[in-house]
């Protein structure tokens, strides 16, 4: 039986970023209910670092930095992108005070997505297309049927690679608003 | 990246730098300012100094610690003052933000009520019925003053004194505290406030079992069950014999 891309490979996607959705809310639920709001105020630092630790991989692949395997820090910066994220959607704990922290909240979780989709999805998208266009091909559909029987996943394929497309324009973006955020505080919190 | 998303971009940035600039209360700031405060809400070096947060010393140019409490900041009498009693005079030193949070997304999440007792000077710390009324149940109206014997000053609940500790409360013992606690002294006790116990019939029945030593009867008796002495009659035995040496 025919699997459908989004079947196969949207649903599992959208699983794994509703896991980060979970697991936000559910540690922000519990810093709340167990009086540990403040650790939340400070997971931003660890989770700004980890951010900051996965660019290493973007360096690497523009070869601006020459030492470490590709596919290596390409796990390590998912891994670190994502756990990042996790601790400042916690950090953020879903209260809704500033401007600033909020656009640059929005715009990480957008930079996330597209990120996901870019890696996580995008290739493995290609593929499923490569084997369905050879089972069409080998039962003897012609082109344009098998363009056809095809539609709606390249369709989906598009959408996806647009969302590609603004990963790092997004990253930008959040950057410039996370720095704001972060002087911001430095300048008005009481560190000493 | 196209040169005209890095323009289109430029561009954003700026006017958001800019949107900060004119309305930091609203682009960087933690919530609404209290009413109080509210004319400040744009000035925020009015309260806060550059890398070391909200000054105390700021605070106290407007808040006179003498008067807080008493007098608003323009010297009037409070009409309702928010607690029982001025007890910021009491303080150790001046450090507001240990309390107070201006911002009500910071003061939605301070712990409302809390008050670290230790920010008090050692004489106020011991007056607890100064800022808080005693509780108005049957037990905690025959108390007067000694709260910290029972609770600590972190939390009201649970106290920390547990009667069945010395002796367990019955329903022959359910009784006014100053029945065994004369004028509320919790250090001390006696178990001849009541018809049922007297001088003369405790001693005749230590006697009968060859015990002279009754003068303290928690130390063998934490309950009223007669079967239950501590130590039991070994004990009792050893007291004996250590009487007869």
């Amino acid at each position: 039986m025919k699997s459908s891309l989004w079947r196969s490979h949207v649903l599992p996607f959208s699983l794994l970023l509703g896991v980060l959705a979970a697991a936000t809310l559910s540690g922000s639920y519990l810093l709340h209910r167990l009086n540990l709001v403040w650790v939340g105020r400070y997971m931003g630092i660890p989770g700004t670092l980890l951010i900051i630790g996965s660019m290493y991989y973007s360096l690497r692949k523009r070869k601006l930095v020459s030492s470490g395997n590709p596919k290596t820090l390409l796990t390590l910066h998912e891994f670190s992108a994502w756990l990042g994220s996790l601790m400042v959607l916690i950090h953020a704990g879903v209260h809704f005070n500033a401007i600033l922290p909020w656009l640059a909240t929005v715009a990480m979780s957008v930079n996330v997505v597209s990120g996901m989709v870019g890696k996580l999805l995008l290739g493995r998208a290609r593929e499923h297309m490569q084997g369905e266009r050879s089972h069409f091909a080998l039962r003897g559909l012609s082109k344009p049927e098998i363009e056809q029987a095809m539609f709606w996943d390249a369709v989906t394929v598009d959408a996806m690679a647009q969302w590609r497309k603004v990963h790092i324009p997004i990253f930008v973006v959040f950057a410039a608003l996370a720095l704001g955020h972060i002087v911001s505080v430095f300048l008005f919190w009481g560190w000493v | 990246m196209s040169r005209t998303l890095k323009i289109i971009l430029a561009i954003n940035l700026a006017m958001l730098t800019a949107l900060v600039f004119i309305y930091p209360h609203l682009m960087v700031g933690p919530g609404k300012l209290i009413p109080g405060h509210r004319a400040l809400e744009a000035d925020c070096f009015a309260c806060h100094v550059a890398f070391t947060g909200a000054s105390s010393a700021t605070c106290v140019s407007c808040h006179k610690p003498a008067d807080i409490g008493r007098l608003t900041t323009k010297g009037l009498a409070l009409a309702k003052p928010a607690t029982s009693a001025a007890f910021h005079q009491q303080l150790t030193s001046q450090d507001c933000v240990a309390c107070h949070s201006d911002h009500a997304g910071v003061k939605r999440f301070a712990q409302a009520g809390r008050f670290n007792h230790s920010l008090l000077k050692k004489e106020a710390r011991e007056a607890c019925q100064a800022c808080h009324k005693s509780p108005t149940d049957a037990l905690h109206q025959q108390v007067t003053g000694n709260c910290l014997q029972c609770h600590s000053q972190d939390k009201w609940t649970p106290a920390t004194f547990d009667h069945n500790q010395y002796f367990a409360l019955d329903k022959d013992h359910n009784v006014r505290c100053v029945t065994c606690h004369v004028r509320n002294d919790y250090k001390a006790y006696t178990c001849y406030g009541c018809h049922e116990h007297t001088v003369v019939n405790i001693r005749r029945k230590h006697v009968e079992e060859g015990i002279s030593k009754f003068d303290n009867c928690v130390e063998c008796h934490r309950s009223a069950n007669e079967h239950e002495i501590k130590g039991g009659k070994e004990q009792r035995r050893s007291k004996k014999n250590g009487q007869d040496d």
